[in-house]
This record gives C-alpha cells, sequence and structure tokens, in this order.
C-alpha cells in the first residue's frame, strides 16, 4: 500500500516545498487555462454555442457568488438563504445604473459592489448579535422581501421584467462598454460573445482574492468565529466587526454575481430570483464543499451544469417511463432530493470528502517522510513573551481586587481578591460551584464583574471584550480544548496570533509582498511554540486526533502565540495521566522562569503542591484561605470545604483515631 | 372595522398554521420548513378520499389528521433528526427545505397546478361579525385556532405528555437521563404538529380548492405569526398571527397589497432583531 501512495505523497510534499509565491502563481494559471478552455468552443460565434456561452456566464455567476455565501456560511457558520437576493440587487442595481443611470460600466460595476456590501453591511449590523437559527429566519425573510419587491414594483418593471418595450422602449440593457471596446452578450448568432472574457477576468480575480482571505489570518478569523464567538474573541477577534465585515464581503460577490448575469442576459425577469434560488446558492457550497476553499466554485459548476443541462431531464425521462407517469420529480424536485442525499452522503462536500480521503491515505505517510522544511534555529524563549525578565520583581502583572458576579440571585463570586506577579504561578483551587472559572472567565473578560477592579499591568480591564484584553496581554486556555478539529496543529497555533484579529481584510485579499513575509514568520513562531510545548513531530497532525494530553500542550502553545504577560490555565491537568501531569508540570516552571505570571485553576492537588508559588482556595465564591501551597493545604477550613467538616457524625467515623 | 375583521380572520388562518411551527420548535429545537407542503399533501389526501362514502365527513377529517400526523412524526425521525445533532447544527433547515422542493415538485407533476374543489369540510355561507360580511370558512378557522391553541395549553400542562414535553423543550439531556427519549418525544411533538397543519390544509382548501400552491403563499405569513408571538410559547401565533394579520389588512388597504406584505416582514425583522425571542417567548440565556 505504501508504494500505491508514495507517487501522491511525493507530489504533497513537492508542493509543501514550493513557496507561497509560487503556489498563488501557479492557482491563478490554472484559473486563466479553465477560462480559456472554457471559451474555445465559443470562439467561432456559431448559433449552436449561444446555450454553451450562457452556461459559462451562468457558472461563473454561481461560482463568485458561492464562494463569496462560503465566507459567512461555510467558514463563519453563519448559514445564510439571502445570498440569491444580493445577486438580485446586483444585477437591478447594475441594470438601473446602465439604463437609467447612463453610467459607463467602468463606474456602473464599482458602485453596484458597493451598493451591495452596504445592504451586507446593515443587514448584519442588525443581526450579528443573533444566534444561528435565528439570523438564518432573517435572511429567508431578506430574501422573500426582497422577491416580492421586484415581483411588484412598477418601477423595476414587476412582472414584465426590467428593462421591458412598454416603460423602457427597449428589452435589453445597453451593452457594456470599456475605454471605447463593446463586449457582446451571447444573445447573437454569428457573433462572439464578447463579454464572456471581462466576466472571466472579473472571475479570475475574485477568485483570487477570495483565496487570499481564506488562507490568511483573516480567514482563520472567520473559521474561529465559526467555532464559537467566545472562542474567537479571545483570540483577539472583535467578532461583531467581523461578522460585519464578512456579510458585506459576501454580499458584494453575491452582488458581482448578479453583474454577471445582467451583462449575460440583458434582460431581468424577477421570477428568475426567487428562495428557490437562493437555496441552489448555497446547495452548491455544501455540494462543494462547506469551509473548503475552492469547494464551494467546484459544487458551483456542479449544480449551475445539473440545472441547465438535460442530465435531469434525462432523469424525470427515466422515472416517468419505468415508474410513474403521473408521480415524478422534476429538476426541482431532484435539486431537494440531491440537497438531501448531500447531506447524508457527502456532508463534507465533494472536495471535502475527497481531500479527507487524500489526507487520511498520505497523512501517515507525510509524517514519515522528512518533514517539510521547518526552521530548526531556536528562538530566544523570552522573545515571545511580552515580559522582560530583568524588570523589577515588586511589578504586579495581574491584580484582582473585590471582583463580584451575581447570576440572578446566586453569588458566583465574591469580592475576590487575587494577585499575579511577573515569573510566578497563582494557584486557584475549591471545591465544583466554588466560582473558579466564574472568576477566571471575569479575568479573561467572558463575564462582566458587577463590581470590583481588575488591573492587567497597571491596565484596567474589568468590563472589556475578551478580545480587548487579549490585546493588552492576557491569554487563556478551556477547561474543554477548544481547537479546529479538523485543522492541523500548526494551524490551530497560527490561529493565536494577533494577526487574527488585526489583519485587515483588504491586505489579506491584496496580499502585498510584506504579507509573504509576515506569513513566513507567522509560520517560524508557530513552528517554535510547538517545540517548546514538545509537539513539533505532531506539526501537521489534525487536531482533532491529538490525544487529550497533547490537545491540551497545543491550546498552551495557541496562547502563548498572543505573547501574553498573564496566562490563565483552566483545570489543564483534567484527564492527563501521571506523565503527562508531569510534563504540564515541566512545561509550566519553565514558562515561569522565562517571565510569564500565570493563574492556575485547578483540581489536581500534586500538581498544585508541586508548581503554584502561591495558592487561593475559593468556596460558594469566596476567598476562604490564601498562602502557599502548602499552607492552604493543610488549612482546616480548606479540608472542611472538599471532605466535609471533622465534627459531624457521618464524617467522624471516617477520621482517623475515631473512638467510636 | 372591516379591515379588523378581515385582517384579524386571516390571522387566524396564519395562527393555525404556526402552531405546527411552535410545536415542533419548543420540544426539539428544530422547525420543518416544509409545512406548507403538508397542508398540500392533506389537502390531496382528502380530495383522494372524498369518494369514501361509508365515512362520514368529520371521520374523513379525522383519517387525513391522522395520516399526515404518522407522516409528520416519521418526518422528524429520518429528514430532520440526523441533521439536528447539537445546537450548532442547522442541516435540518436544508433537509426540510429540500423536502419540500421534492414535495411540491411531484404534486404539480401528477396533479397539474389548476385548482380542484374539496367539496366537504367548508362551509360556504356568509356570516356578519360585528357588522362586517365574512365568509364563515374564514371565521371557523380563526375560531378553530384559537379552540386548538387552547387544547394544547391544556395538554401541555394538565397531562403526562404535556409535562414530558416540556421537560424535553428545557432540558433534553436532562430529561434523557430521567428515562424520557426525545427522540419519541419528538416523533409525538412533529406529529402532532403536522396534524394540525393538516386541519389547517383541509379546512383551507375547503375554501380555496386543493392545488400544489395551497401551502406556500401561507408560509410566510404562518412564519411571521410564529416569530412575533414568539416560537417558544403556544398563545404566541394568536397573537402574531393577529398583529400580523392586522398590519398587512391594514397597510394593504391604503397603500396596496404589496406594501401591505413588505409592512407586515418588516415587523418581523424589527422583532428578530430587537427581541428575537418573540413577544412572548422566553429569553435563553446561554451560560458558558
Amino acid at each position: 500500500m505504501n508504494t500505491r501512495f508514495l507517487g501522491a505523497t511525493k507530489i504533497l510534499a513537492r508542493w509543501s516545498d514550493v513557496s507561497p509565491q509560487r503556489r498563488d502563481g501557479l492557482f491563478v494559471i490554472a484559473l486563466a487555462l479553465v477560462c480559456f478552455l472554457a471559451l474555445t468552443p465559443g470562439l467561432s460565434g456559431e448559433g449552436t454555442s449561444i446555450p454553451h456561452m450562457q452556461l459559462i456566464g451562468l457558472m461563473a455567476a454561481m461560482v463568485v457568488a458561492a464562494v463569496g455565501l462560503n465566507l459567512v456560511s461555510g467558514f463563519a457558520g453563519l448559514i445564510s438563504l439571502g445570498q440569491g437576493a444580493m445577486y438580485a440587487v446586483g444585477a437591478y442595481v447594475f441594470g438601473y445604473l446602465s439604463l437609467k443611470g447612463e453610467l459607463p460600466t467602468l463606474l456602473a460595476v464599482p458602485i453596484t459592489l458597493i451598493v451591495c456590501a452596504v445592504v451586507g453591511v446593515v443587514v448584519a449590523l442588525g443581526t450579528a448579535r443573533l444566534r444561528g437559527p435565528q439570523f438564518t429566519m432573517i435572511t429567508l425573510v431578506l430574501a422573500v422581501l426582497v422577491h416580492k419587491v421586484l415581483v411588484e414594483w412598477p418601477e423595476l418593471g414587476a412582472a414584465s421584467g426590467y428593462p421591458n418595450t412598454l416603460q423602457h422602449q427597449t428589452g435589453l440593457l445597453p451593452e457594456a462598454t470599456v475605454l471605447g471596446f463593446s463586449f457582446v452578450p451571447p444573445l447573437f448568432g454569428g457573433e462572439f460573445a464578447s463579454v464572456l472574457v471581462l466576466v472571466l477576468v472579473l472571475t479570475v480575480v475574485a477568485l483570487v482574492l477570495y483565496r487570499n482571505l481564506s488562507l490568511s489570518s483573516w480567514g482563520r478569523s472567520l473559521r474561529a468565529v465559526g467555532e464559537s464567538d467566545m472562542l474567537a474573541s479571545h483570540l483577539g477577534v472583535h467578532v461583531f466587526q467581523r461578522k460585519v465585515a464578512a456579510l458585506g464581503i459576501t454580499s458584494a460577490l453575491g452582488g458581482l454575481g448578479g453583474i454577471f448575469y445582467a451583462l449575460l442576459f440583458a434582460h431581468l425577469q424577477p421570477e428568475s430570483f426567487d428562495v428557490f434560488f437562493s437555496i441552489t446558492i448555497l446547495l452548491a457550497v455544501i455540494l462543494g464543499g462547506s469551509g473548503t476553499v475552492i469547494g464551494p466554485a467546484v459544487g458551483a459548476v456542479i449544480v449551475v451544469w445539473l440545472e441547465r443541462s438535460e442530465v435531469l431531464d434525462g432523469v424525470t425521462e427515466l422515472q416517468r417511463q419505468y415508474l410513474s407517469d403521473q408521480w415524478y420529480l422534476s429538476t426541482p424536485g431532484i435539486i431537494g432530493l440531491i440537497l438531501i442525499a448531500a447531506l447524508f452522503i457527502l456532508p463534507r462536500g465533494v472536495v471535502g470528502t475527497i481531500s479527507d480521503f487524500a489526507a487520511k491515505r498520505t497523512r501517515r505517510n507525510l509524517t514519515q517522510l522528512t518533514a517539510p522544511p521547518l526552521p530548526t534555529e531556536p528562538l530566544s524563549p523570552s522573545s515571545f513573551l511580552a515580559v522582560n525578565v530583568d524588570e523589577a520583581e515588586t511589578r504586579t502583572l495581574l491584580e484582582v481586587a473585590g471582583a463580584t458576579k451575581h447570576f440572578g440571585g446566586l453569588l458566583a463570586v465574591n469580592r475576590v481578591d487575587l494577585r499575579v506577579g511577573p515569573g510566578s504561578i497563582h494557584g486557584v483551587i475549591g471545591p465544583n460551584g466554588a466560582g473558579k472559572s466564574s472568576l477566571a472567565n471575569l479575568v479573561s473578560g467572558a463575564y462582566r464583574p458587577d463590581s470590583g477592579s481588575i488591573l492587567l499591568d497597571g491596565v484596567d480591564i474589568a468590563g472589556r471584550r475578551p478580545d480587548q484584553i487579549a490585546r493588552k496581554g492576557l491569554a487563556r486556555t478551556f477547561q474543554t480544548p477548544q481547537l479546529f478539529s479538523s485543522a492541523t496543529a500548526l494551524e490551530n497555533v497560527k490561529a493565536g496570533f494577533a494577526d487574527t484579529g488585526q489583519l485587515s481584510w483588504w491586505r489579506a485579499a491584496l496580499k502585498p509582498r510584506a504579507q509573504y513575509r509576515r506569513e513566513v514568520e507567522l509560520e517560524r513562531m508557530a513552528t517554535a511554540l510547538l517545540r517548546r510545548v514538545g509537539l513539533l513531530d505532531e506539526a501537521y497532525v489534525l487536531a482533532g486526533s491529538l490525544a487529550y494530553g497533547k490537545a491540551r500542550a497545543l491550546e498552551i502553545a495557541r496562547a502563548l502565540a498572543s505573547q501574553p504577560k498573564v496566562l490563565i490555565l483552566d483545570e489543564p491537568a483534567a484527564g492527563l495521566n501521571s506523565t503527562e501531569v508531569m510534563e504540564l508540570g515541566r512545561l509550566l516552571t519553565d514558562l515561569r522562569a522565562d517571565g510569564l505570571g500565570m493563574i492556575l485553576v485547578e483540581h489536581h492537588m500534586d500538581l498544585i503542591s508541586t508548581v503554584a508559588d502561591e495558592v487561593t482556595c475559593l468556596a460558594q465564591g469566596t476567598v476562604i484561605a490564601h498562602g502557599t501551597a502548602s499552607d492552604v493545604l493543610s488549612d482546616e477550613s480548606v479540608m472542611a470545604v472538599y471532605l466535609g467538616a471533622a465534627d459531624s457524625p457521618p464524617a467522624e467515623s471516617l477520621t482517623e483515631g475515631s473512638q467510636g | 372595522m372591516e379591515i379588523v375583521v378581515s385582517g384579524l380572520a386571516a390571522g387566524g388562518l396564519f395562527a393555525l398554521v404556526a402552531q405546527g411551527f411552535v410545536l415542533t420548535f419548543l420540544t426539539t429545537n428544530t422547525l420543518n420548513f416544509a409545512l406548507g407542503e403538508f397542508m398540500v399533501v392533506a389537502a390531496f389526501l382528502a380530495l383522494a378520499i372524498s369518494s369514501w362514502g361509508w365515512l362520514p365527513s368529520a371521520g374523513k377529517i379525522v383519517f387525513v389528521i391522522a395520516v399526515v400526523g404518522v407522516l409528520g412524526a416519521w418526518t422528524y425521525r429520518l429528514i430532520v433528526l440526523p441533521f439536528s445533532s447539537g445546537h450548532n447544527d442547522t442541516r435540518w433547515l436544508l433537509s426540510t427545505v429540500g423536502l419540500s422542493f421534492i414535495i411540491i415538485n411531484m404534486t404539480t407533476n401528477g396533479e397539474g397546478v389548476l385548482r380542484q374543489p374539496l367539496n366537504y369540510g367548508g362551509m360556504d355561507e356568509v356570516v356578519e361579525f360585528l357588522g362586517v360580511r365574512l365568509p364563515s370558512q374564514q371565521g371557523l378557522i380563526a375560531v378553530t385556532a384559537v379552540l386548538v391553541t387552547i387544547a394544547l395549553v391544556m395538554v401541555t400542562r394538565m397531562t403526562g405528555l404535556g409535562t414530558r414535553m416540556r421537560a424535553v423543550s428545557e432540558d433534553a439531556e436532562a430529561a434523557s437521563l430521567m428515562g424520557i427519549s426525545s427522540k419519541r418525544i419528538g416523533m409525538i411533538a412533529y406529529g402532532l404538529a403536522m396534524s394540525v397543519v393538516a386541519l389547517a390544509g383541509v379546512l383551507w382548501a375547503a375554501e380555496v380548492g386543493v392545488s400544489p400552491q395551497l401551502g406556500e403563499p401561507l408560509l410566510v405569513g404562518a412564519f411571521a405569526a410564529g416569530i412575533i408571538g414568539g416560537l417558544t410559547s403556544l398563545w404566541g401565533p394568536l397573537l402574531g398571527g393577529g398583529i400580523y394579520g392586522l398590519v398587512t389588512a391594514a397597510v394593504g388597504e391604503s397603500a396596496g397589497v404589496m406594501w401591505g406584505e413588505v409592512s407586515g416582514l418588516l415587523i418581523v425583522l424589527a422583532v428578530l432583531m430587537f427581541r428575537p425571542e418573540g413577544l412572548l417567548g422566553r429569553r435563553v440565556d446561554v451560560k458558558l
């Protein structure tokens, strides 16, 4: 079996040797080649090529709309049933600007894109705080709304379409003209449909920008949002802003698809843009592979081909012949069936399933080969921590004073004080429900304190958002590791860098040379971090298949990526065996030596007594003991909350030396 | 006044159908987007058995309701349950949408788009209510909506089944630890919901005729009624349907049908943005 896939693994190894610039260049060349091949049958201009040209154009339009939708629905997990509405808005706005507004194409296209983006932003502003199904419902309502307006608004031609001869003295939109050259749509036999060149060029540009976005830290931030808003926020992402930006871009890409439609057919009928159309765009994303990069493009090609070619008609005929002349499924019904089947059989879509399959077969072999050149020069350990070890030890990194939090009637955290200095580990213990995790959530910004102050290196962070706090130098791990299970360990660590929250979308999309250099740097630093936590060999392993102990180490590596001053660890030893606990302890003491301040919320008393410099014990939200590990662990009140009071009858019989 | 009465009557229909949304969302956190198509199935089934002379009209209606209810239960089991594995999993939206395409396509191909009359289940008279003349079938549907809502509230408050449904709706995991199969409760909820929807389908088809497009125009209104009232409250559809019906009728009267429908949808958007759980729904905060 090894030899069969050796060829594939060699190709994969060679591919990762190719520099990112080369890879991006090859992508553009491949796209250009595909477009050229698509155009050749139509070059003759024969009448028979009109449907072919229309098919190519429709595919391009659907591709653009689908990859745009993927940003929001595939990566960020916000399922939108409204991309068809944006497509329609793009088509009608462009048509209106070209006809009524008499704007040249070079102006009409960008203005239309901006209008669509603005619509997307407005929708996002109203909906970004909503959870999944409600967001989807809003997009559905919008799709219905837009469709209704298009069908009934007389200004846009209503049911007669736009433009129509009655109202506008013409049934066709004006031809697109750029610098004097007129682009011919595929409507007339004997003429090459030159508008397709324009459409395909714009498609290639859109795909390149989209791919840059997807593979960048900005794309990573969307995936984080898709995983969990709270996780993304802790990685430094301003979730609300990110969703708004993403929805704006998605809408612009949907509108671009609509522009292509208007360029191709020069006439718009509202029936083409109903809710069914929105669903087919979503189907394209799912069928191709929701959350993959090129999957939606592949899915779009498949869906348009299915709808437009005679394949589905053939299936309908077969049913009428062999099953029943009266009860059969035609195109819309078959599409519904394909949708359900795709959800069952190909949950990761065509591209996703293929890449999973390929990954499974070659992953083992890939790690057996010499790993792709990972930078080997050791980074100075403290270069990725924000703390200067030489500074005076009296500086306090984190100061919590009187932090209080109520949940309804429950007092979860009651006037807790806590201090963490540079190069120290402050343990927080207490029975379940004592408020340890609530305290951690207060400090990291997941909850707002009702009262009290929290100072991070002198800066007040109480009540701030988690991403603001992360930017000020605080990072954390979670009780259950929150990793991207279908991404490699290296990718997961990269998500922890400040770029994830701070890289702007236009830098990510345009990818100037400085971006390439930054990507190399991120790769280098991520590798160094993996080596730090002992996961260098697992760099290309999918996070979902890591053992529990390694998953926790990976989370720590990701937390360190943001160069924090203070690190909060929420029960990192849970579920680890004794060897793994020892390794964890060693890692923590190493980090302490580098000057990192840590809060260690733990149940594992051995670990606490080994590494903690000072310990605070909480019970029912209140601090009941504070001091060195040995002091606190032998404190009577601490033992009482864990084991029960020593003088109550049931416990008495369990204590040693009972006289009963 | 005429607007008020006709708006409320239309709202009654939306409210009855919206119960189909609320019942399932309350217990399983999922919806059946093929709701309108289940109405179509019920109407066509009613048409098919209209020649069964040995069964009185009421019996035929009961039969249709029972059959469609069973179909609903199995829809949950086969089409919804596999795609609702977590609270982040929204694939059931897509699978039920796919189902709606299949049903509407099949009925269109099989029976054609022309409306066929249903000769039972409806009243042909016109009544006068508060000085306004109203087709009595619409009044019947509105009254049915109220009665069904009351019945559902009584079932959930006073029967063992109702308690189990409420338990599953609060916390499915804890309920399963108590021995309540959330799968079975989900099937029962869907069965009940589709039965209500089937009743609406038969009553409405008796008024406007049986055709594959029976359900589609109602879906938006039913959806709106459910959202405005709150998908977690059984009284929600009545309030939501009333508001939606009134607004669309009032605005439609003065500014045209299109603006009437647009304003109704704008109300839904406003509710989703400012009070996403609906006017009567209960707010659920997520604990970390």
